[in-house]
């Protein structure tokens, strides 16, 4: 149920509208629920046709050095 | 394009943190038991084969975090109630149909001719009532945060007169806080749903660690997303300390999704909320606030006292979503209740523990 799939902005329609491109397939979903701007390349989740959360590329990088981290213990 | 995930799925990293936990296991030298409360981590940690790949001293426990699982009998039969009576269309998430009232499930009933179809979400049952307009529509909204939150931005901008929302809405932290003040359930750990935490951050699990001194770690849903929550977490038991670790930052922040909150808060109030066979929980539900009243099917519709039966005969939901009991202990399972044929609501959806264990074969390490 709370499935949310990560999707790539490909296109602005209007200020709470965007189109997103989930594995090849592009859907509108809705931005109502961001406070953030949106543009063409951010990675988002959606969940039942609303956009939950915009990825943080910084953080995800973080993500990546506490996996190094981890390994390297 | 989405997210490239080959790396969250990299079998070199995951074979490696497994390694780690198993070295982390030894050090702790004796069983850690991890809950979690989602049902989404227990159907991506299944099909990834995780438990398996586990060492057999980590008991990953499946919690209460399946809404369609946690639906109370009544709420199917309300909603029944008020489609019969009011000639209502039912419009509700595919997860839903199966999952059995107290008489019968909204397939049987759609059998018996009664009008349900099943939407994407909140969004397409607005459609459904634009299109409709000399029928009244009611969406029956199951969820945690992550999705009250879309159904509270419908609540706040929708103003349809044929349209109305069946709240059967629940929240996670304060469940969470009841299973830790039973004495019936042994567990040292919680892994934090991610998607959730998207929407109400890693804040809300704060009081976790400095109320009962217990630990948590917040985590994604790929392979390695899961196994750097587990690893997480057993750093946290091997060091004997308590903390919130969000394992999930680059879709969790701490303070959450600030707007999907405010709508939250716009539309609901925090009511007692029914679990299925588990009673009434205090505080762990969400109620469409008086303000949006004309939304509301439990006040546009007068419903009447019914007689409700959350589990039938020979059924074990209520040990299955607490933890403590595993799909095989059921006598029913995967006998009379499958996955075609439910009979128990852990059965009905692709993210139910009986319905992940049903369908995955899926090793369960007996006690």
């Amino acid at each position: 149920m709370c499935l949310a799939i990560p999707g790539l902005v490909c296109e602005i329609l209007n200020d709470n509208r965007v189109m997103v491109d989930i594995t090849g397939v592009r859907r509108e979903a809705d931005a109502t629920l961001l406070e953030e701007s949106l543009d063409i390349g951010d990675y988002v989740l959606v969940h039942t046709g609303f956009i939950i959360q915009k990825l943080d590329p910084e953080q995800a990088k973080e993500d990546l050095k506490l996996w190094d981290e981890i390994l390297s213990s | 394009m989405s997210e490239p995930t080959q790396k969250y799925r990299d079998k070199e990293l995951v074979d490696a943190l497994i390694k780690k936990i198993k070295q982390l296991t030894e050090q702790i030298g004796e069983k850690a038991r991890i809950m979690h409360v989602c049902g989404t981590h227990e159907h991506d940690l299944v099909k990834a084969g995780l438990r398996s790949l586990l060492p057999k001293e980590i008991d990953l426990i499946a919690g209460p975090g399946c809404p369609v699982c946690v639906s109370s009998a009544q709420d199917v039969d309300e909603v029944l109630w008020i489609a019969d009576n009011h000639n209502v269309i039912i419009a509700t998430f595919g997860d839903m149909m199966r999952v059995p009232g107290s008489k019968e499930s909204l397939y049987q009933a759609q059998g018996r001719g009664v009008d349900i179809r099943v939407v994407y979400g909140v969004s397409d049952a607005i459609k459904l009532a634009e299109q409709t307009p000399d029928r009244d529509v009611l969406f029956f909204s199951v969820g945690f945060e992550t999705t009250s939150c879309v159904t509270a931005a419908e609540v706040i901008r929708t103003t349809l007169p044929n349209f109305s929302i069946y709240s059967s809405h629940k929240l996670v932290p304060p469940a969470m806080e009841l299973l830790l003040q039973r004495d019936d359930l042994e567990f040292q750990g919680f892994l934090a749903p991610g998607h959730v935490s998207t929407i109400i951050g890693a804040k809300p699990y704060d009081f976790i660690p400095e109320k009962y001194d217990f630990p948590v770690a917040v985590a994604g849903f790929e392979p390695v997303d899961i196994l750097v929550g587990i690893y997480a977490l057993l750093k946290q038991f091997n060091e004997n300390t308590s903390r919130v670790d969000n394992m999930y930052k680059r879709y969790v922040r701490y303070e959450g999704n600030v707007a999907a909150l405010k709508a939250l808060e716009e539309a609901y109030v925090v009511s007692d909320a029914r679990w299925r066979g588990l009673g009434v929980w205090p505080d762990t539900g969400h109620e469409i606030d008086d303000k949006y009243s004309h939304i509301d099917a439990k006040k546009k519709y007068e419903l009447p006292e019914l007689e409700v039966t959350d589990l039938h005969s020979g059924c074990i939901c209520d040990e299955i979503l607490v933890g403590k009991s595993k799909p095989h202990k059921c006598k029913l399972f995967n006998k009379a209740c499958r996955p075609d044929h439910p009979i128990g609501a852990c059965m009905v959806s692709h993210e139910g523990t009986c319905n992940v264990a049903a369908t995955y074969e899926e090793i369960v390490w007996e006690d």
